[in-house]
């Protein structure tokens, strides 16, 4: 491949699944069995092709090297394909800035090239994994078709360098999405479910959608990477390196905090965060693979994604992103909570997969380039361990004939040892033992909060951290022509109320929240893994005789995923390749992020308390589920009235029933009565005014022809008459 | 006061008046003919005389004034209607052929579905045994009989 530049591998990466799914949909109805291909081969050839951009952007950076104080230089690459959308390009030359232009942009650094590997590798495996899976359903070249739609969408979410195009594409993964939930749409709980989740989605949209237009608003431009005018005009990017390089070029206040806001209600929507996270768990309705890839491994990432590569407009909003945290901590024990009472296997998992999710959010809200690694060093650990837990989940469910309540099975070790051993690295990971994947991510979590409660144990800059961009207001950057109301707003105090947030007893409290949670994931997660694998072997009635092991191609891949959760945590904290991999994103480059940068240390104490939490979850588990029936009674009856609580998650749904559904239900009502009655009666009485008219000139089509050639002399007369009377005056 | 006026006009000639009177004649008779009479070739006849009324009134006018107008479009009216009768009696004998009548009333079945029939004077029906011509022995498939056709063409 060394005659292809990288421009062109990048365009290959996206493309090749769009290939791959276009021809699945053509080829579909012949392949049949055999629909598989086309998007595997794609999937898979993109992979190669990211793996390669991986490869070789980690030797740019390596080449780049860090400079001595620590702040790596930013790496990118940015391939213009074409113009999507170009108005006022003639502008005047002192409004150039405003000028309105959407390139069709790729741009590859190395939080792109992480995130590509991790699409294309986790969808490769669950493409191969749904060859068994999905083997004799009807719908197995759609399921195909929408899988390498979905990858090629998720490619270019990530890779795009304009957020116009990131909400395309951020629309474009939400659609597979709702394709993939509903796919067995002739199910009503897959249909309702699939509705739900799109119509939650929205809201998380709509933020982004506004955020957007702020942004061109504030800064005149969309684009992430700096661009250049015909008349040689330098347009700077929102995160292009000439904005990166001025550390007051971000806009705090008001404004700076409505946009950061708006992007974490985007980001909650999509990654499935309190208050928006409903619409996850009754994604489950969909094939396991699907769940697997979107709703565990990658889709919900984008918000991570998100709030990753918009660091530096976060850092000028210190409020904005304490909130983050807040959001994700609190969003990560309420979902860990709900998950220990959960029956239906699926449905831990993704409660597991929110309250991960959360871990991430709080660990973005440090602000610091610690948080923001850790972050993406747990997206990534996650993306295995997780994709290998559901597609455990999904094996013990193929065999089961379909069953995935934990309560009428067990024992699962001796009929399905491949994924029961497989399943449990995955549980290890997730729960945080050492040396398994989750452990060093997770402990990355712990003491990037850490670090804001306690900044003295840390020492150093900390305190400095999110005060650089604080001082950025509105109009200080030489481009940017903010409106005098824009500028009033940016100069306003509304954004420091939430600034009173950002204090280190916060950050205290967020860390116990996340140890806590850590605590109850090992719990739910031990729990699962003992209900299903331990105890009587027992099969439901649903399974027939012919409970098995899943096929190769299930299990090749779940296998490959175990060898990643054990291995690639140790590999990737112990050679701290990633971190350092990735603090050459531009966004990370930013000197509100890089200024926070500390050197690469394993935290003894937090790594202790980390592993006594997940020995206390598991050991709690051990002593109530292992070697029993899981059918017998649970030790949830020793929650009294928090299992309720628990049972029926926080009561949101409920909640949301009640203030959002049902008044939308009788608007909803009226509405229709309005229009049944009022509208359609409108119409329907103009209707009737022909028909009452041709009731009555029916008469006159008599058949007899001397009744109409009177008519005809009548009004010849009439007509004559008529004239005469003119005539006479 | 029309006829005040009509004087006025053509006073000094009363042959233009005759024309006319002659011509108002023959329309009105024409025109009392088509709306009275059922028969289809009567009525045709009437439309013709109504047509010659109109002629007669032209060349009155012609001669009155003494130009050549009315007569040249006389003549183009006497084409016209040649033409139209070769037309209209095809009609006729094409609607004979339909309903085995050459009463107008047949053809009311085309009015409106659901008004009643029309029936000022029933004509006599016709109690004579139609004749027998020689027919050619049947061969092939009797086509489905319409039942409307049925009831209009019993007597061909």
């Amino acid at each position: 491949m060394n005659d292809l530049s990288p421009s062109t591998l990048l365009v290959l990466v996206p493309l090749l699944p769009l290939l791959g799914a276009i021809l699945t949909v053509a080829l579909g109805r012949v392949l049949g069995p055999r629909a598989h291909l086309p998007a595997i081969a794609g999937i898979a050839a993109a992979f190669v092709v990211a793996v390669t951009l991986l490869s070789g952007m980690a030797r740019e950076v390596g080449a780049g090297g860090t400079g001595h104080d620590h702040a790596a230089k930013p790496v990118e690459l940015v391939t213009t394909l074409w113009e999507w959308a170009g108005i006022g390009t003639a502008a005047a030359a002192g409004d150039a800035a405003r000028s309105f232009s959407i390139p069709v942009a790729l741009r590859l650094d190395p939080l792109t090239a992480t995130l590509l590997v991790i699409i294309t590798g986790v969808g490769l495996l669950v493409a191969i994994y749904s060859i068994g899976y999905m083997h004799d359903d009807p719908g197995y070249p759609r399921f195909f078709a929408l899988v390498s739609a979905f990858v090629f969408s998720m490619s270019m979410l990530v890779a795009a360098s304009n957020f116009l195009l990131v909400y395309v594409f951020w629309e474009a993964v939400g659609a597979c999405s709702y394709l993939l939930i509903g796919f067995w749409f002739t199910k009503p709980e897959a249909a309702k479910a699939a509705k739900k989740a799109f119509l939650v989605n929205r809201i998380g949209d709509f933020g982004l959608a506004v955020a957007t237009f702020l942004l061109w608003m504030t800064y005149g431009t969309l684009n992430f990477h700096d661009t250049t005018l015909a008349d040689g005009t330098l347009v700077p990017g929102i995160l292009g390196a000439t904005r990166l390089a001025d550390a007051h070029a971000y806009v705090g206040g008001a404004i700076g905090t409505a946009i950061c806001l708006l992007f974490l209600l985007a980001a909650c929507g999509k990654s499935a965060q309190l208050p928006l996270h409903v619409w996850l768990p009754d994604a489950m309705e969909g094939p396991t693979p699907a769940s697997s890839l979107i709703h565990a491994a990658t889709m919900v990432t984008a918000g991570i994604y998100l709030v990753a590569r918009t660091a530096p407009l976060f850092e000028a909003c210190p409020g904005a992103l304490t909130l983050v945290s807040i959001v994700g901590a609190t969003t990560a024990l309420v979902a860990a909570l709900i998950g220990t009472v959960q029956n239906d296997l699926k449905r831990v998992l993704a409660y597991s997969t929110i309250s991960q999710l959360g871990y991430m959010f709080a660990a973005l809200g440090t602000g610091t380039l610690l948080g923001f690694t850790a972050a993406i060093f747990h997206l990534v650990t996650h993306a295995f361990f997780k994709a290998l837990l559901f597609m455990g989940a999904g094996s013990v469910m193929h065999a089961m004939g379909g069953v995935i309540d934990m309560r009428r099975f067990g024992g699962l070790r001796r009929v399905m040892p491949i994924t029961a051993a497989t399943f449990l690295v995955g549980a290890l990971a997730l729960a945080g033992v050492a040396p398994f994947a989750g452990f060093f991510s997770k402990d990355e979590i712990l003491a990037s909060l850490h670090a804001r409660g306690w900044p003295d144990a840390h020492g150093e800059h900390h305190e400095a951290a999110p005060a650089g961009g604080h001082a950025a207001v509105a109009g200080t950057f030489h481009l940017v022509s903010v409106t005098p109301d824009a500028a009033q707003l940016a100069g306003g105090t509304r954004g420091s109320a939430l600034d009173a947030l950002n204090t280190p007893s916060t950050w205290r409290l967020l860390f116990w929240m996340s140890l806590a949670t850590a605590a109850l994931t090992a719990f739910y997660t031990f729990r699962a893994v003992f209900m299903t694998f331990t105890g009587p072997t027992r099969v439901p009635e649903e399974a027939g005789h012919h409970a098995h092991e899943s096929p190769p191609s299930m299990t090749v891949p779940l296998v490959i995923l175990a060898a990643l959760s054990a291995v690639s945590g140790w590999w990737l904290f112990s050679t701290h390749a990633l971190a350092s991999f990735l603090a050459a994103t531009p966004s990370f480059t930013a000197p509100a992020v890089a200024s926070t940068a500390t050197p690469p240390a394993f935290h003894w104490n937090l790594a202790i308390q980390g592993t006594l939490a997940a020995a206390l979850g598991i050991v709690v588990a051990a002593l109530g589920h292992l070697g029993r029936r899981s059918d017998g009674p649970q030790m949830e009856r020793f929650l009294g009235p928090l299992e309720t609580l628990f049972a029926n998650r926080f009561f949101f749904d409920q909640i949301y029933s009640a203030l959002i559904v049902k008044p939308l239900e009788l608007v909803a009502t009226l509405a229709a009565l309005v229009d049944r009655r009022l509208i359609d009666g409108l119409v329907n009485a103009i209707a009737h005014v022909p028909v009452a008219v041709g009731s009555v000139v029916r008469h006159l089509q008599s058949g007899l022809v001397q009744r109409y050639a009177l008519a005809g002399v009548i009004g010849t007369l009439l007509i004559v008459l008529a004239l005469v009377a003119r005539a006479m005056g | 006061m029309t006829m005040n006026l009509l004087a006025d006009v053509v006073a000094p000639a009363p042959l233009v008046i005759d024309g006319l009177l002659v011509g108002a004649l023959l329309f009105a008779l024409g025109l009392v003919g088509i709306l009275a009479r059922r028969n289809l070739i009567v009525m045709f006849l009437c439309a013709e005389l109504m047509l010659q009324g109109i002629s007669v009134s032209l060349v009155s006018w012609s001669r009155h004034h003494g130009d050549w107008g009315g007569h040249v479009l006389v003549i183009f009216v006497l084409t016209v209607a040649a033409c139209e009768a070769a037309i209209a009696l095809v009609f006729v004998l094409q609607a004979f052929a339909r309903t085995g009548r050459l009463d107008a009333a047949a053809w009311q079945s085309l009015r409106e579905s659901n008004l009643p029939r029309t029936i000022d004077r029933e004509l006599p029906s016709i109690d004579t045994v139609p004749p027998k011509f020689p027919k050619l022995a049947p061969a092939g498939v009797e086509p489905p009989a319409d039942e409307d056709a049925l009831l209009e063409r019993e007597h061909v």
